[in-house]
């Protein structure tokens, strides 16, 4: 599904450049559960955002559902960004003037979905995230816990098979943190491609697959 | 992503942003209803030069004294019996006017005195130019000029119907609020040593109305024969010329006619004044065309002031635009995460922009058309000279200007690095 060749990121040139990441290779199947981890600074941020299409690696290969996509321009890694990705931010990152609803039809949207098709995904989303009666509510009046779970929810706009979580549970109090977790194994267990950065080894030891990164560098690969 | 959601998306922002967005409204707006005025002064004019071609004719002549010739002495001048000579030869002409004109003669009538009326001696054929008047009595007919009658037809101002703004300083002179409030009808009154029977007076219409802008006759005119004003320029021993007229008027009919009577009407004078061509044709249509002329450049500054300001308002959207960029940089990158491509964005900052650019050319629209009808109560073609489709190019105009003035903005969003995006705080 994934599949790593010794894909490097490097900020800047020459003497002053910078190796964010230093040639990592791996493979992941369809429908793992990675745990991302390492201490700040790491790398794990410059992994997901490249994962994620976000950005591109300087060097190596990165094929998705056996496509190089590395190399892809902007249209086009948007649109599979769109289709086959979706984002889990510590910070939410929830547009803070748009409802619950309509955060999370925003995606849909960007596809081209009809507005009463993306008015009854969007609701369904919502109440399978449990918030079905905050819908109308804009991120601001709700707590974070809420505010994580729309941003779930809106992950799960375009039906991706890549979920990506950047520390999702950074922000929250330990209750919200085991809804979040609890939330995030489910759609593991429907199928989904989990990635989840965290520099919590609790939370990592929910994972199936633990890869642990240091100074760009992938140091242990461990299978539960 | 539709059409209608980004433009709701960026009536949101608008919305959010109130004073900023005020601010882009306002100097669109005075820019929108600049040019708004231009187009109505524009076609104002147009309008105006064909109902005043109207009243005039489109075959009129003016012969006038040439003012700086030097005469060899040969001439005697533009004289009533070029007139006369002109009306022999050519009788199919609709008219043959020749106008003389005396400066300070005392008018007295009662109590009241003054030396404001200009005397004009005139043919009964004066009252087919430009006739504008309501009479009461009866204009000089041609039993007056033959027996050099002492009649006369007195002129009362029309004033106003109602008084623009800029006739605040405007005051009527001494004679004329005489005249206009007093019926001297049938009445006798004395110019310098003589007296004379008013027979007639000639009403003008109001001055806000009155569609004679190309020839204003400046002055207090009183009305006389031309034999009568011969004999009192005779009597009244003050040097000039008796026999001299300041102008004949001539209307040859049609337009088409105009150049072929001009070569005639030359012909005939230069012979009548021993081949001294101390006189000039005028063709009305060449007079109206420099009085355009003037308007045009009064509304190409017009023009100027409002394209500056749709210029400001540009720079205002475009600041506006980068404003709200810098402070949805994270809201870029939020966007960008979750699927929109470059192209999304920009058409999205787009789109805000020409809704801005809409609605301050709304507001632009409705402030240029209350100050244009405020403006165009003087006279009434110039509201009515506006028509639909200037409010359709201003307000493109707007759209447009909010487009152009936002591309470098939009542009630069949707080139930005959604991981620096995402980041930014």
């Amino acid at each position: 599904m994934i599949r790593f060749e010794d894909v490097a990121k490097i900020y800047g040139t020459g003497a002053t450049g910078f190796e964010a990441l230093g040639g990592v290779s791996f493979q992941v199947r369809a429908g793992e559960f990675v745990a991302v981890v390492g201490p700040s600074g790491c790398g794990k941020s410059t992994l997901l955002n490249i994962l994620g299409l976000l950005d591109q690696p300087s060097r190596g290969l990165y094929a998705l559902g056996g496509r190089e996509v590395g190399t892809l321009g902007d249209g086009e890694r948007s649109q599979l960004r769109r289709v086959k990705i979706g984002f889990v931010f510590q910070s939410f990152n929830l547009l803070p003037r748009f409802s619950a609803l309509e955060n999370v039809a925003l995606p849909m949207s960007y596809a081209g979905m009809g507005m009463e098709e993306r008015r009854a995904r969007a609701a369904g989303l919502l109440d399978r995230v449990g918030l079905k009666s905050k819908s109308l509510q804009t991120p601001l009046e709700l707590s974070g816990g809420e505010r994580q779970r729309v941003s779930i929810a809106r992950a799960l706009a375009n039906s991706p098979d890549v979920i990506l979580a950047d520390e999702p549970t950074g922000n929250l109090d330990s209750r919200s943190s085991a809804e979040i977790l609890g939330l995030i194994r489910e759609l593991h267990a429907q199928g989904k491609t989990v990635f989840l950065v965290t520099h919590d080894p609790g939370i990592a030891s929910s994972a199936e697959r633990v890869l642990s990164i240091k100074d760009g560098r992938i140091i242990e690969d461990r299978r539960r | 992503m539709r059409l209608w959601e980004l433009i709701r998306t960026g009536l949101f922002e608008i919305y959010a942003h109130k004073t900023r967005s005020f601010l882009s409204f306002l100097s669109i707006s005075i820019g929108v209803a600049a040019m708004l005025y231009t187009f109505s002064q524009v076609n104002g004019m147009f309008v105006q030069f064909n109902k005043a071609l109207d009243l005039v004719g489109h075959g009129r002549l003016e012969i006038e004294r040439k003012e700086d010739y030097r005469s060899r002495g040969l001439s005697p001048g533009l004289t009533y019996q070029d007139a006369l000579a002109l009306r022999r030869l050519m009788p199919e002409l609709h008219m043959v006017s020749p106008v003389a004109q005396q400066w300070s003669q005392r008018f007295r009538y009662g109590g009241f005195s003054s030396e404001e009326p200009v005397l004009y001696g005139v043919t009964p054929e004066w009252a087919k130019r430009d006739w504008v008047y309501t009479l009461r009595g009866r204009f000089i007919n041609d039993d007056d000029v033959l027996f050099a009658k002492r009649v006369c037809v007195m002129r009362m101002p029309g004033g106003w119907d109602e008084k623009p703004w800029w006739a605040v300083f405007w005051e009527d002179s001494k004679y004329d609020d005489f005249a206009a409030h007093n019926d001297l009808l049938d009445r006798q009154i004395t110019l310098g040593d003589n007296l004379f029977t008013v027979v007639g007076v000639i009403k003008e219409p109001p001055r806000d109305k009155d569609p004679r802008w190309f020839s204003r006759e400046w002055g207090s005119p009183i009305y006389i024969p031309i034999s009568t004003y011969q004999k009192i320029m005779r009597l009244s021993n003050r040097g000039g010329k008796p026999d001299e007229v300041r102008e004949i008027n001539i209307d040859v009919g049609r337009g088409e006619l105009v150049p072929a009577y001009q070569r005639r009407i030359k012909a005939v004078l230069l012979e009548r004044h021993r081949g001294e061509e101390d006189f000039k044709i005028i063709d009305f249509r060449d007079r109206f065309q420099n009085i355009l002329k003037n308007q045009r450049e009064t509304a190409r500054q017009v023009m100027a002031v409002g394209i500056v300001a749709i210029l400001a308002g540009g720079i205002g959207i475009m600041n506006v635009t980068l404003a709200t960029i810098y402070s949805r940089i994270k809201e870029i990158g939020i966007r960008r995460a979750i699927g929109a491509r470059r192209r999304d964005i920009l058409l999205q900052f787009l789109l805000e922009a020409m809704t801005l650019g809409f609605f301050g050319g709304i507001a632009g629209i409705a402030l240029g058309y209350g100050g244009i009808w405020y403006l165009g109560r003087r006279s009434a073609e110039t509201l009515a000279a506006l028509e639909l489709w200037h409010f359709a190019a201003t307000l493109a105009i707007a759209v447009g200007t909010g487009f152009i003035f936002s591309v470098i903005p939009a542009y630069q969003a949707s080139r930005l690095d959604p991981v620096e995006a995402l980041r930014y705080e």
